[in-house]
């Protein structure tokens, strides 16, 4: 029997492509902005500035990739980012505790993560629809508690830190986004939660036969998923100075964006963080670049449709040659 | 090739020398099949013996790798369904390929033209008149708005069967027609084909049921492992012989000896019942394999489901070694070390994109890690490889992925998940299905090894071969209940089919 003859078959320019394509492209963005703009692009500010400006999606980016690496969907992303950042000001304004604001503001992520896994995992609705209808919700609260308008007074001012500070040349949201991408990498890759989140994207079923339970590792994706998102409407918010009921909406988008980016990394077709990383620099290299281009940021949102679906069909010639 | 009688005339449909093979598994090796025009023409054989592949090369949904095929004395090819449409032919499938969502109309219709009114738009009324019309003519009346999934099993059948009537075919291949039809249903159905064959239309008919067959078919085809054994006026046989031909007189295959007697009962089982079916009772004792035979949809795959936890009983208790054990979810019945090695091994039993290592490991996660949490991945990798290595796996590495084994690899990794466990009963479903010849006498040795290690084993096998080579007793299973158990002494395949087919008296 040819028992390796599959594996072993697939080595060729095609699988290099794959394997690296997301990375050369990337390398080949940054090229590209170096050569048109070389005073610009390519200097330690403006690449400390791309980071500094990635940090709360990458956050919102890699906790939402658990629940994707389950082929789970989270639609709720941003709209939990907004209300965790209200919920944020209005606790610290209410005691004048920063702390106790962030810590507030951070369970309300989780609550909201665990009740949409609730849903999906117990309930099962399909998770696109239930964060759909989740979102919708969590976004009508987040209007409620503001009454639609943005909140900034009284907000203390060492909230300011989190968002805009910096420890020596390091911002501050930058250390909380390196903190929070390793733990999502040491969660997914070397726990046993992770391993199960990989086998039931894999085949829930045969993951269920393996006496594993499955409903409980789903629901704590989700849970994960909303504690990230609040954590990133928090250093939203401490950036903004204040609290708009829907500063996060642009999270949700860009998130899936970043992790379907990362899918197509190193490993086919399969969600990790490490990708998303790389996802979430994409996105963060395109649209710095094309600014500094002067490029219209309508027209940048259309190229960055565009560079999006390039990507997937790249890692999806991949996916039709193996059926 | 034997005791064949050729039809007067230039047969309707003639295949010869069909070959096809499905990832290094041989399904049909050279089977050949020749229809007469107006004739009832039955085809039987074991389960796997071939037929469901012959009928889905005649659909054009499965592509052969060789035949030569004559339609009307014609060369022909067929390389989907719009060919198979056009040469004449017509199916009921065994999946009935109903859209759930639409009512009869629709798919009575489906994929012909609907009738069109004004603007081109659909002509509601004009389709619904010609379904129940078609409806009508097999005598049968069915709600006609209802959505196709909300149907019972028999309407669901008769909307298929009104599907492939309508079609002006020369042929109607029937695929288990009477599966989940009554008895009145299967009068009607009986009445059609009368009127098709005198009409003269052929009908390739196959199913189970032998009585069947000696009422409806003037002819029958044999096939045994991928092959046509014999064609014959089916007066000029009986059930018995025709239980023969299907067996066939090789036992080539050889099985390992048993390392060890059964000893003390480990479970028994008292009117277990599951959605469908009847209760079911028997003991299982350590170290003896029970082997389950019975026809496919006779509840074999549903009972090691219940037993296993991957299903809940709805009635009925268990005592594993004098302990009540009620499994919820495989999880319960895994802690209790009742472990099942499921029918489908790529859709139930393995995570086909990830590496081996973690198949292995995914059941035994809890020990291979620090404090619960951390995978311990030294620990991983020894024990994956201790077990890979106790069931001879062959791969590349244990970083390969389960998808890319072959088929008897991949049922080498899924037992060697639960080596790493202190096994009680271990289930096994069709634990040689898709398996090749080298590879099955491996998995057969790993069966006896883990029986000789105290487990209680059942087999469910729609191979009888296997089952009567390795089984120390055999329960015969038929519509969901147990039909006889059988000590395997002196025990043959015919007469454990003859219990499959309800006819173990005779």
């Amino acid at each position: 029997m040819d028992d390796i003859a599959i594996g072993k078959g697939r080595k060729g320019a095609g699988d290099l492509l794959r394997k690296w394509g997301t990375l050369g492209g990337f390398a080949a963005l940054c090229i590209v902005f170096s050569c048109l703009r070389p005073d610009v692009f390519p200097s330690m500010g403006n690449i400390r500035n791309i980071i500094d400006q990635a940090a709360t999606l990458a956050i919102a980016a890699a906790a939402v990739t658990m629940v994707m690496s389950t082929g789970d969907f989270d639609l709720s992303v941003g709209a939990i980012a907004s209300l965790a950042g209200v919920v944020t000001v209005k606790v610290m304004v209410a005691t004048g505790s920063i702390a106790l604001g962030m810590l507030s503001g951070a369970l309300v992520g989780l609550a909201l993560g665990a009740f949409n896994g609730l849903l999906v995992a117990y309930g099962n609705l399909s998770a696109f629809v239930a964060t759909l209808a989740t979102m919708t919700a969590i976004g009508g609260l987040s209007l409620l508690a503001t009454g639609g308008s943005t909140l900034f007074a009284s907000i203390p001012e060492g909230f300011r830190t989190l968002g805009q500070g910096t420890l020596g040349p390091v911002p501050v949201a930058v250390i909380v986004m390196a903190v929070v991408v390793a733990a999502v990498w040491v969660a997914m890759e070397r726990t046993v939660f992770g391993r199960k989140l990989y086998a039931i994207g894999g085949n829930a079923e045969a993951t269920r036969l393996s006496g594993i339970d499955v409903r409980l590792v789903r629901l704590g994706g989700f849970a994960i998923s909303g504690l990230g998102a609040a954590l990133a409407g928090i250093v939203l918010t401490s950036r903004l100075f204040s609290a708009h009921p829907q500063a996060g909406s642009p999270l949700m988008l860009n998130a899936a964006a970043a992790v379907f980016l990362g899918a197509t990394a190193f490993r086919e077709g399969e969600p990790h963080v490490g990708g998303t990383l790389l996802g979430v620099l994409i996105l963060g290299v395109l649209g710095n670049g094309m600014n500094i281009l002067g490029v219209n940021s309508y027209v940048q949102q259309v190229l960055s449709g565009a560079i999006i679906i390039l990507a997937v069909l790249v890692s999806g010639l991949g996916g039709r040659k193996r059926s | 090739m034997e005791g064949r009688t050729e039809p007067s005339g230039t047969p309707v449909l003639e295949i010869e020398g069909l070959v096809k093979s499905f990832g290094g598994v041989r399904a049909l090796k050279g089977a050949s099949l020749s229809l007469a025009r107006g004739e009832v023409h039955a085809l039987v054989g074991e389960n796997g013996a071939g037929k469901s592949t012959l009928i889905k090369v005649m659909a054009g949904i499965v592509r052969p790798d060789a035949m030569t095929l004559k339609v009307d004395g014609r060369a022909a090819a067929i390389g989907s369904g719009a060919d198979a449409e056009r040469l004449g032919l017509s199916f009921i499938h065994q999946e009935l390929n109903l859209v759930p969502y639409f009512g009869v109309a629709e798919n009575v219709f489906l994929g012909k033209p609907y009738p069109r009114g004004a603007f081109g738009l659909i002509d509601r009324r004009e389709l619904d008149k010609r379904a129940s019309a078609a409806l009508a003519e097999l005598g049968v009346s069915v709600p006609m708005k209802v959505p196709a999934a909300r149907l019972s099993r028999g309407e669901q059948a008769m909307t298929a069967i009104a599907r492939a009537f309508t079609c002006d075919a020369s042929i109607y291949v029937m695929d288990e027609p009477t599966a989940s039809l009554t008895d009145v249903e299967i009068e009607r159905l009986f009445a059609v084909i009368s009127r098709l064959k005198a009409a003269g239309k052929t009908i390739l008919y196959v199913s189970h049921r032998l009585d069947e067959i000696f009422s409806i078919c003037d002819r029958v085809t044999v096939m045994r492992d991928g092959e046509t054994v014999t064609n014959m006026a089916v007066r000029d046989t009986d059930p018995a012989s025709l239980i023969r031909h299907m067996i066939g007189r090789s036992l080539g295959d050889s099985f390992p000896p048993p390392l060890s007697a059964p000893g003390a009962t480990v479970l028994s089982v008292e009117a277990l019942a599951r959605a469908r079916g009847k209760p079911v009772s028997f003991e299982l004792r350590s170290g003896e394999i029970l082997g389950v035979a019975g026809l496919a949809g006779s509840g074999r795959s549903s009972l090691l489901k219940a037993m296993g936890g991957a299903t809940r009983a709805t009635g009925g208790s268990m005592l594993l070694r004098g302990r009540p054990f009620a499994p919820r979810k495989p999880r319960d019945a895994i802690r209790a070390g009742v472990v099942l090695v499921p029918e489908e091994r790529r859709d139930q039993g393995l995570v086909l994109g990830r590496p081996i290592a973690e198949n292995i490991a995914l059941p035994n996660l809890a020990r291979l890690s620090r404090l619960g949490v951390f995978l311990d991945r030294r620990a991983e990798r020894a024990k994956a490889g201790e077990a890979a290595a106790s069931v001879r796996l062959k791969a590349a590495s244990l970083a390969q992925k389960a998808g890319q084994l072959s088929g008897g690899n991949q049922q080498k990794v899924v037992f060697a998940k639960w080596l790493l466990d202190d096994v009680q009963v271990l289930l096994l479903d069709e634990p040689s299905r898709g398996v090749d010849v080298g590879a099955r006498y491996e998995i057969y040795r790993i069966v006896r090894e883990m029986a000789a290690k105290g487990a209680g084993i059942v087999l469910a096998s729609s191979d009888l071969t296997e089952v009567l080579g390795l089984a120390d007793r055999v329960m015969v299973m038929r519509d969901g209940g147990v039909e006889a158990i059988l000590e395997n002494r002196g025990l043959d395949q015919e007469t454990v089919l003859r219990h499959c087919y309800g006819e173990g008296s005779k």
